[in-house]
C-alpha cells in the first residue's frame, strides 16, 4: 500500500488533492489570523484558495512534475527509458503518458465526455424553453445551465478536441517520432479535466453555478455568488493547457519536420494548426488576464472594474474580446485543415490553390486581431471605433471566402466518395456558408444593433460553431477513427448519424433566425406567447439532435470494441500518417521518412509524397502512390494500445 | 511502405541523458524512437522559451491595457491624489535588477570557457541580486502608503508591479535550480543549454521591468 501511494498515479493524486485542500485551509486560516480578519473561518475563502492550490497537488500526485523536480534537485541526468510511452491497457490512459498518440486519445475522449455533459445541459435549456413561463427551473438556475453549457462546449470540447486530433496525427503527418516536448504535452492534457471538473462542480457551489454566460462580463461577474470563481479559475487551467499545447505544436512543426518537407509541402492540417497555435500563443494570455482581473476584484477587493473608485468596466470587454474574437478562429481554423484533408482524399483531386489556402489561414490570423470590438457595438464604447471594426470584419470574410471557393473547386469534377467523412465535410461547407453570411450581417452596425442579444445571435453562433466546427470535428473523427483505433466504424450508422444531425440541426437552429429578428431575447428563461409555437418546435427538434449524438456514441463504442480491423490506408491517402500501420507503431516510424512531393497529388501519375528510405536511392514503387503497399508491411509492426478491451 | 516493419534495435543514442549508472538495460525490452529530423537550425527548447516569452509579453500587454484604460481613457490622476511613488528607490532597484543580467551573462561566458568558479560566482550573485530586488519591492509595498483596494490607480500599480514580481519569483526559482546544478557539478563548455534557457527568461524579466518602471514610475 505504501509503495502504491508513493508511485505516481491516480491514487497518489487523490491523496495529494486532499492534502492540497488541507494546505489551502491552513494557509487561509494563518493569513486570516495574522491579519485579524473577521470571521476567522471563511468557507468561501478556503474554497477559493483550494481551487487554486489543489490542482497543482493533483498534478504533482499524478506525476506530472516528477521529472522536472528531479532535474531541479540537481541529481545526475537520467536517460529517457520511454517507459512513459505507449499504452498496453486502458489503465495507461489514466496516467501521465508522454506518447502523443495516447495523449491524443486522452484529449479526444475527455473532450467528448464534456461534450455529452454540455449537450445534456443544452437539453435542459431547451426543455425549460419548450413553453412560455417557468417549467422546472428558476431563472437563476436557467442562467447557470446555458452558461455552463457554453463554457464546457467552448473550453472543454471544441478547443481541446482539435488539439487532441492534431496531437494524434500532426507528428505522424510531418514525420516526427513525437511532439517536441512530450512531458509538457502530458501536463497540457491533465490540466484539461481539472478545468472541466471545476466548471461542472460549480453547480454545487453555494448560490449555484456561474450564471453570467461564458463571457462573464464584469462587474456582474465580480458581484455574484462564488460559483463564478469556478469559471474564473477553471479558465486559467484550460487556457494554460491550450497555450502549452500551442507552443508545443509550433516548436514541433518548425523543428521536427521530415527531410524534404518544406513549409510548402506540409499538409493543410499542419498549416491550420500552425496558424491556430500562433493565435493561441498570442491571444489566450488576454483571457487569462481578464479572468485574473475578475479574481482580484472578487477575492481581494481590487478596483479594476469598480467605477466608484476609478475602474473601467468596458476594459473587461476589450480585453476579453481581444482574446475571444481570435478564439472563434481558434475554434475554426483546425476544422478548415480537417476539411482540406478529407475533401482532397475523397474527391481524388489535388487541393485547389494550396498556397492560397495557407496564405488565407495566415491572413485570418492577422485580421483576427483587428475585429474584436464588433462584439461591442451596443456596449457604449466610443462610437468612432464602430465603423473601422465593421470594415475589418467585412474584410476578414474574404480569406474565408477564398477557402470556401478553393474547396468547391477541389471537389469540382472530382471522383466523389460520398462516405461518412465526406458527408460531414460537405455538410460543413453548406452550414458554414450560412453561418458566415449571418456573420457578415451581424458585422453591419444597424443590423447588429437591431438583433443584439436576440436569438439571431444564438442561431449565428450555432451555425458557425455547430454547423461549422462540430461538423468538421465529426468529419475528422470519422476520417481518422481507423488510424486512431485500428478499427473501422460502422459506415451505415455513420450516415444515419450525419443525416439525423444535419436535418435536426437545421430544424433546431434555422427558426432561431426568425424569432431572433422578431425580437426574442437570448439568455432569458421566459418569453412572450408570440414565440410559443416556434419554441416548442425548436425544443422537439433539439431533442432529436441530442438523440443523433447517441447514435454516434454507440457507433464509436461498438466499433472500437468489435469493428473490423482497419487497414493501414483505407482511404488511399498520401499523407504520411496513412503510410504506417493502424494504429501506428509505438514510435511512429522505424526511420523518419523522406518527403519528395506535395501532400495532395491525387490523380497525378507517378506522384509520391513520402518515401521510407533515404532520398536518392532507387524506388521500385515510384509509379504507385506512396503507401499502397503499407498494409502488408505493417502487419508485423509494433502495435500499441487502443484496441484492448 | 517498407518501413514500420521490424522494430528497430537498441542503442539509439539519445541527446538527453549522458550517463546511466545502474540503469537496467536488460530487464524489459525497450527501444527508442528514431532520431527526429532537425528541420530548423533553431534549438527546440530555445524556440519554446521564446514562444513562451511572447505569451508572457501578451499577459503584460493585457495589464498595460488596463493601465491605459484607467490612466488615459478614464483620465485618472496619476498617481492618485496624495500618493507618492518612490522613484529614486525604485530607480536604484532597477539598477540592481539590470546588473543581475550582467552577472548572468558573466556566468554564461564563464562556463563556455569551462570556468566553473566563474559560473558559480556569476549565477549565485545573479540569484542574490534578484532576491534583493524582490525584497526591496516588498519593502516598498509595506511603506508606500496606499493599497490596491483604495482606488483604481492603486489597483493597477499593484497589478503591474505585482505581476512583474511574480515573474521575478518564477525566474528566481529557475535560477535556483540552475544554481543547485552549477554547484553540483553539472554544465560544461559544451553543455550549457540549461543555463541559457532560464537565462533568456531572466533577461526578459529584466527588460520587462524597465518598461514597467518607465510607464508606472517615470511617465
Amino acid at each position: 500500500m505504501a509503495a502504491k501511494l508513493r508511485a505516481p498515479g491516480l491514487l497518489r493524486a487523490g491523496v495529494l488533492t486532499l492534502v492540497g485542500i488541507a494546505f489551502a485551509a491552513i494557509l487561509d486560516l494563518t493569513v486570516r489570523a495574522a491579519t485579524n480578519a473577521e470571521p476567522l473561518v471563511n468557507g468561501e475563502a478556503i474554497t477559493l484558495v483550494a481551487l487554486l492550490a489543489a490542482p497543482f497537488f493533483f498534478l504533482g500526485g499524478l506525476g506530472a512534475f516528477d521529472e522536472w523536480l528531479y532535474w531541479a534537485s540537481g541529481k545526475p541526468s537520467r536517460p529517457e527509458d520511454h517507459s512513459g510511452h505507449g499504452a498496453t491497457s486502458w489503465k495507461d490512459y489514466f496516467r501521465v503518458n508522454t506518447d502523443h498518440k495516447v495523449i491524443g486519445v486522452q484529449y479526444v475522449v475527455t473532450s467528448f465526455f464534456f461534450m455529452l455533459v454540455g449537450g445534456l445541459l443544452a437539453m435542459l435549456v431547451r426543455a425549460e424553453l419548450a413553453a412560455p413561463g417557468a417549467q422546472f427551473v428558476d431563472p437563476n438556475t436557467y442562467n447557470g445551465l446555458f452558461s455552463v453549457h457554453a463554457s464546457l462546449m467552448i473550453f472543454l470540447f471544441i478547443i481541446p478536441v482539435f488539439a487532441g486530433m492534431a496531437n494524434y496525427v500532426l507528428p505522424l503527418m510531418i514525420g516526427a517520432p513525437d511532439m517536441a516536448f512530450p512531458r509538457l504535452n502530458a501536463l497540457s492534457f491533465w490540466m484539461l479535466p481539472i478545468a472541466g471538473v471545476m466548471m461542472t462542480l460549480s453547480f454545487f457551489a453555494p448560490g449555484g453555478s456561474f450564471a453570467t454566460g461564458w463571457t462573464a462580463y464584469a462587474p456582474l461577474s465580480t458581484e455574484v455568488p462564488m460559483g463564478q470563481m469556478f469559471f474564473t479559475i477553471g479558465v486559467q487551467f484550460a487556457g494554460a493547457s491550450s497555450i502549452a499545447t500551442a507552443l508545443n505544436f509550433l516548436v514541433t512543426i518548425i523543428t521536427m519536420r521530415a527531410p524534404g518537407m518544406s513549409f510548402w509541402r506540409m499538409p493543410l492540417l499542419v498549416w491550420a494548426n500552425f496558424a491556430t497555435s500562433l493565435l493561441v500563443v498570442i491571444a489566450t494570455p488576454f483571457v487569462a488576464a481578464s479572468q485574473l482581473f475578475v479574481l482580484l476584484d472578487y477575492a481581494l477587493g481590487f478596483n479594476f472594474f469598480n467605477v466608484e473608485r476609478g475602474g473601467d468596466v468596458l476594459m473587461y470587454q476589450h480585453v476579453f474580446w481581444f482574446y475571444s474574437h481570435p478564439a472563434v478562429y481558434i475554434m475554426m481554423l483546425p476544422g478548415f485543415g480537417i476539411i482540406s484533408e478529407v475533401l482532397a482524399v475523397k474527391s481524388r483531386k489535388p487541393i485547389f490553390g494550396y498556397r492560397m489556402m495557407a496564405f488565407s489561414l495566415l491572413a485570418i490570423v492577422l485580421l483576427g486581431f483587428t475585429v474584436w470590438a464588433h462584439h461591442m457595438f451596443v456596449s457604449g464604447m466610443q462610437p468612432w471605433i464602430r465603423v473601422p471594426m465593421m470594415i475589418t470584419t467585412a474584410i476578414i470574410a474574404v480569406p474565408t471566402g477564398i477557402k470556401i471557393f478553393s474547396w468547391l473547386a477541389t471537389i469540382w469534377r472530382g471522383v466523389l466518395h460520398l462516405d461518412t467523412p465526406m458527408l460531414w465535410s460537405l455538410g460543413f461547407i453548406t452550414m458554414f456558408v450560412l453561418g458566415g453570411i449571418s456573420g457578415v450581417m451581424l458585422a453591419i452596425i444597424p443590423i447588429d444593433i437591431h438583433v443584439s442579444d436576440t436569438y439571431f445571435v444564438v442561431a449565428h453562433i450555432h451555425y458557425v460553431l455547430y454547423g461549422g466546427s462540430v461538423f468538421t470535428i465529426f468529419a475528422g473523427i470519422y476520417y481518422w477513427f481507423p488510424k486512431m483505433t485500428g478499427r473501422m466504424f460502422d459506415e451505415r450508422l455513420g450516415k444515419v448519424h450525419f443525416w439525423m444531425t444535419f436535418v435536426s440541426f437545421n430544424l433546431t437552429f434555422a427558426p432561431m433566425h426568425l424569432i431572433g429578428v422578431q425580437g426574442m431575447p437570448r439568455r432569458v428563461a421566459d418569453y412572450t406567447e408570440q414565440f410559443a409555437g416556434w419554441n416548442m418546435f425548436i425544443s422537439l427538434a433539439s431533442f432529436l439532435l441530442g438523440l443523433s449524438t447517441l447514435v454516434f456514441v454507440y457507433n464509436v463504442v461498438a466499433s472500437w470494441r468489435g469493428g473490423t480491423r482497419a487497414e493501414a490506408n483505407p482511404w488511399r491517402a498520401m499523407t504520411l500518417e496513412w503510410q504506417v500501420s493502424s494504429p501506428p507503431p509505438i514510435f511512429n516510424f522505424d526511420a523518419v521518412p523522406t518527403v519528395v512531393g506535395g501532400p495532395y497529388e491525387y490523380g497525378v501519375p507517378g506522384a509520391v509524397h513520402g518515401v521510407f528510405r533515404p532520398a536518392g536511392q532507387p524506388d521500385p514503387h515510384a509509379k504507385e502512390p506512396a503507401g499502397a503497399s503499407a498494409r502488408a508491411d505493417a502487419a508485423g509492426a509494433t502495435h500499441h494500445g487502443g484496441t484492448e478491451t | 511502405m517498407e518501413a514500420a516493419a521490424v522494430p528497430i534495435g537498441h542503442g539509439h543514442g539519445h541527446a538527453h541523458g549522458h550517463d546511466a549508472p545502474g540503469h537496467d538495460h536488460h530487464g524489459h525490452e525497450h527501444h527508442g524512437p528514431p532520431p527526429a529530423n532537425k528541420s530548423s537550425r533553431v534549438d527546440a527548447p530555445m524556440l519554446g522559451m521564446l514562444l513562451f516569452i511572447i505569451s508572457e509579453v501578451m499577459v503584460f500587454g493585457a495589464f498595460f491595457t488596463a493601465y491605459f484604460f484607467i490612466r488615459i481613457v478614464q483620465g485618472q490622476e496619476w498617481p492618485a491624489e496624495g500618493d507618492h511613488l518612490p522613484k529614486l528607490i525604485a530607480g536604484i532597484n532597477t539598477l540592481i535588477l539590470v546588473s543581475s543580467s550582467f552577472t548572468l551573462h558573466w556566468a554564461e561566458v564563464s562556463i563556455k570557457e569551462n570556468n566553473r568558479r566563474g559560473l558559480q560566482a556569476g549565477i549565485a550573485s545573479t540569484f542574490l541580486l534578484g532576491a534583493t530586488f524582490l525584497f526591496i519591492q516588498i519593502n516598498e509595498y509595506v511603506n508606500i502608503g496606499f493599497a490596491p483596494q483604495d482606488h483604481a490607480q492603486g489597483t493597477i500599480f499593484y497589478g503591474l508591479t505585482g505581476l512583474h514580481g511574480a515573474h521575478v519569483l518564477i525566474g528566481l526559482l529557475a535560477l535556483l535550480t540552475v544554481t543547485i546544478r552549477a554547484f553540483r557539478g553539472h554544465f560544461s563548455a559544451h553543455d550549457h543549454r540549461g543555463i541559457e534557457i532560464p537565462g533568456i527568461y531572466w533577461h526578459f524579466v529584466d527588460v520587462m521591468w524597465i518598461v514597467v518602471y518607465l510607464t508606472v514610475y517615470i511617465i
